[in-house]
């Protein structure tokens, strides 16, 4: 289930490669500057060019140290030796300029890709895939084309001279240009809006210099496209600024790198008895406010603090470590993948998470036991309503309806029959009807066929019609509520206003429905004489574990003199 | 009058309590399906209708009947009116009987 991650730390081998990378990088840079001095390039754009490709080769090897963005990488290497591959176009050698002109523009294409695949080498987006096609569609095919017309005598791919057609291929490739610079900004800006707190913390300085980038790109493709001129010393300019993406790739490392606590410090932090959770805490610590700390308990079953079952993700933008101790997995923390790019850091929380979170995981181990058995109440008392409901059937189909027949079928007789025979039959049929009467009374207590059919105010209303003393019913409710509630809210007022009858003496009682801030509040109140309690054998006290598995509460006040008021609060959803 | 109930020897005590009474029975149904095609077939003038039918309850047919102008509906049922709130009024029916009050004048008040 957890992540191996923490595993995957860079082995020697990788290393090898990109170091050697360095000396390489360094004589081709010093080659191409040679050939610009004795071509008599600018000083400024060759020390610009040598700038850019040399601080993409170190950007390239301090990316060593992490692992996931290894593709990148390989653009961040590649992308200098483009940008002096097209530097040959100042040789005079016909073979060296036209492979010099073919390259002119790929290394942009490379930092397009590099930017918007950044940093796992994936396209963030479809978009982010046509940009980076666009790029190279634009650069190495509008150069292969390009060649085809080249006027420059220089050019071995020439088959026809045609300065028109060239100019206006050049006149494309700017203005597709400016459509893949506005489309890498647009990107950018959804990136940066769309990344969580640790990747942005690590990449914010890469696609603010990509943003930069970017624009001083539109600037010379703008002026190339408005003035149909090349000024050398604007696109000096702009080949200087791209400097801004090794920086950027580099100063992100060193900024996550900065703000990670020392070990010491952690165990401050995590051990420390703040009013802060466990989470909240480790959440501080890895800078990731989307973490999720899920305990594991002896059944491999997931919980979080509060004892709730917690599934453990599977998807690419969640990442999973687990926390140990004794060898035994205790929990696992869920996070953004983008701190897998710090292994020292999650090593360090989880290797001191582990001495406090075994505490953290009983008391949620205790919790889930408790809410599992809260659940178990539930059900019991969901069963024993459906029992209920069924009996209540039964009684009404069955002997209710007999009897009822019978009846009728007295009356009738007792209409045809002499006074005598009448008269017995009369007083039979008296006494089935007190039978039926009976038996509906039983059947209501069961189960009251309204409250399923109408709902708890019509209910309640029939209840207080049913009373031997005046009972006003105010409600609010309008709506159905969860039919455990609605039930466990009937028998609280029948068994409030049965006590009213019995005990209080009284000369009215009230009735209270209130269902506002996702509670019921069923309130009685009767101006009889008070004094009661809630005894064990009392009704009101045979509803506790209703209530209970309900998480409902009850109270009584009831002064003698001065009446009796019992009110019960549910919490029900909306 | 048509008689719609499903416990059979109801039916047969309000039969004769009908017929006793002069009215003409013109058949019996023991649920909503059996009760709908009897209207159709038979035409009755009114209809003794249970509140509890096996298969859709009664409130439902007296609507159907009520929206198709068809037969005047007296409701009865086991239970009180008091267990059913507004549905009884709000149905179409001419009236509501509990089963143990049913007799041949409480059924001649309502069809007035």
């Amino acid at each position: 289930m957890a992540s191996n991650a923490l595993t995957a730390l860079p082995s020697r081998d990788a290393f090898r490669d990109p170091v050697l990378l360095l000396p390489i990088a360094v004589a081709a840079g010093l080659a191409v500057g040679w050939l610009g001095v004795h071509e008599h390039v600018a000083g400024t754009r060759i020390a610009a060019d040598l700038a850019v490709s040399w601080a993409l080769v170190a950007a390239s090897l301090v990316v060593l140290e992490r692992p996931r963005w290894r593709r990148a990488r390989w653009l961040l290497a590649a992308t200098p030796f483009a940008l002096l591959g097209a530097d040959l176009e100042w040789a005079s050698s016909h073979a060296l300029w036209t492979f010099g002109f073919l390259l002119e523009g790929l290394w942009a294409a490379f930092l397009v890709q590099l930017v918007v695949t950044f940093p796992e080498g994936r396209p963030w987006s479809p978009s982010a895939r046509i940009a980076v096609l666009a790029a190279y569609i634009l650069t190495l095919g509008g150069q292969l084309v390009g060649g085809l017309v080249a006027p420059n005598t220089r050019d071995l791919l020439s088959v026809t001279s045609q300065p028109s057609v060239a100019d206006a291929i050049d006149r494309a490739q700017a203005i597709a240009g400016v459509g893949v610079a506005l489309g890498v900004l647009f990107l950018v800006l959804q990136r940066v809006r769309a990344l969580g707190r640790p990747a942005r913390r690590a990449q914010a300085p890469l696609l603010l210099a990509a943003a930069v980038t970017a624009l001083a790109g539109l600037a010379w493709l703008g002026w190339v496209i408005t003035t149909d001129a090349r000024m050398p010393s604007l696109e000096t300019i702009a080949r200087a600024v791209a400097l801004t993406i090794p920086v950027g790739i580099v100063v992100g490392i060193g900024w996550s790198r900065l703000r990670r606590p020392q070990a010491s410090e952690l165990v401050v932090e995590l051990r420390s008895e703040t009013e802060h959770t466990m989470r909240e805490r480790l959440s501080r610590a890895l800078g990731d406010p989307t973490l999720v700390v899920a305990y594991r308990l002896g059944d491999g079953r997931y919980v979080d603090a509060a004892g709730r079952p917690v599934e453990l993700p599977q998807r690419a933008d969640r990442a999973v470590t687990a926390v140990t101790a004794k060898g035994e997995e205790i929990a696992a923390l869920v996070h953004d993948p983008a701190l897998l790019d710090e292994p020292a850091l999650v090593e360090s929380v989880r290797a001191t998470a582990a001495l406090v979170l075994e505490n953290e995981r009983l008391a949620a181990e205790v919790r889930s036991q408790l809410a599992q058995v809260r659940a178990s109440r539930g059900r019991i008392v969901a069963a024993a309503d459906a029992e209920r409901r069924r009996i209540e059937r039964n009684l009404h189909d069955g002997a209710q309806q007999r009897l009822v027949t019978l009846s009728v079928a007295l009356g009738l007789e007792a209409s045809r029959a002499d006074a005598a025979t009448a008269g017995v039959l009369s007083r039979a049929q008296d006494e089935v009807e007190q039978a039926i009467g009976e038996l509906r009374e039983l059947a209501r207590g069961i189960h009251p066929t309204l409250l399923r059919d109408e709902g708890l105010t019509a209910a309640v209303k029939a209840l207080a019609r049913r009373a031997p003393l005046p009972v006003t019913v105010q409600s609010n409710v309008r709506d159905r509520l969860p039919d455990p509630v609605e039930l466990a809210a009937y028998f609280v007022a029948s068994e409030a206003l049965t006590n009213v009858v019995k005990h209080a003496t009284a000369s009215e009682a009230s009735v209270r429905l209130e269902h506002e801030a996702a509670t019921l509040r069923v309130t009685v109140t009767d101006d009889g004489v008070g004094g009661a309690r809630l005894t064990p054998e009392s009704g009101l006290a045979g509803l506790r574990d209703r209530l209970e598995a309900l998480d409902a509460t009850l109270s009584i006040e009831s002064e003698a003199g001065s009446g009796t008021n019992v009110c019960a609060a549910f919490p029900c959803g909306s | 009058m048509l008689i719609v109930d499903d416990h059979q020897p109801f039916r047969a005590v309000a039969r004769e309590l009908l017929e006793n009474a002069g009215y003409i029975v013109t058949g019996e149904a023991a649920d909503a399906a059996e009760a709908l095609a009897a209207v159709a077939a038979h035409a009755p003038d009114a209809v003794l209708l249970d509140v509890q039918l096996p298969d859709r309850d009664g409130f439902a047919v007296a609507m159907e009947l009520a929206a198709a102008d068809g037969p005047m509906v007296v409701l009865i049922s086991s239970r009180d009116a008091d267990d059913y709130g507004r549905r009884v009024a709000t149905c179409g029916a001419r009236g509501f009987i509990p089963k143990s009050k049913l007799s041949a004048a409480a059924v001649a008040l309502l069809l007035e």
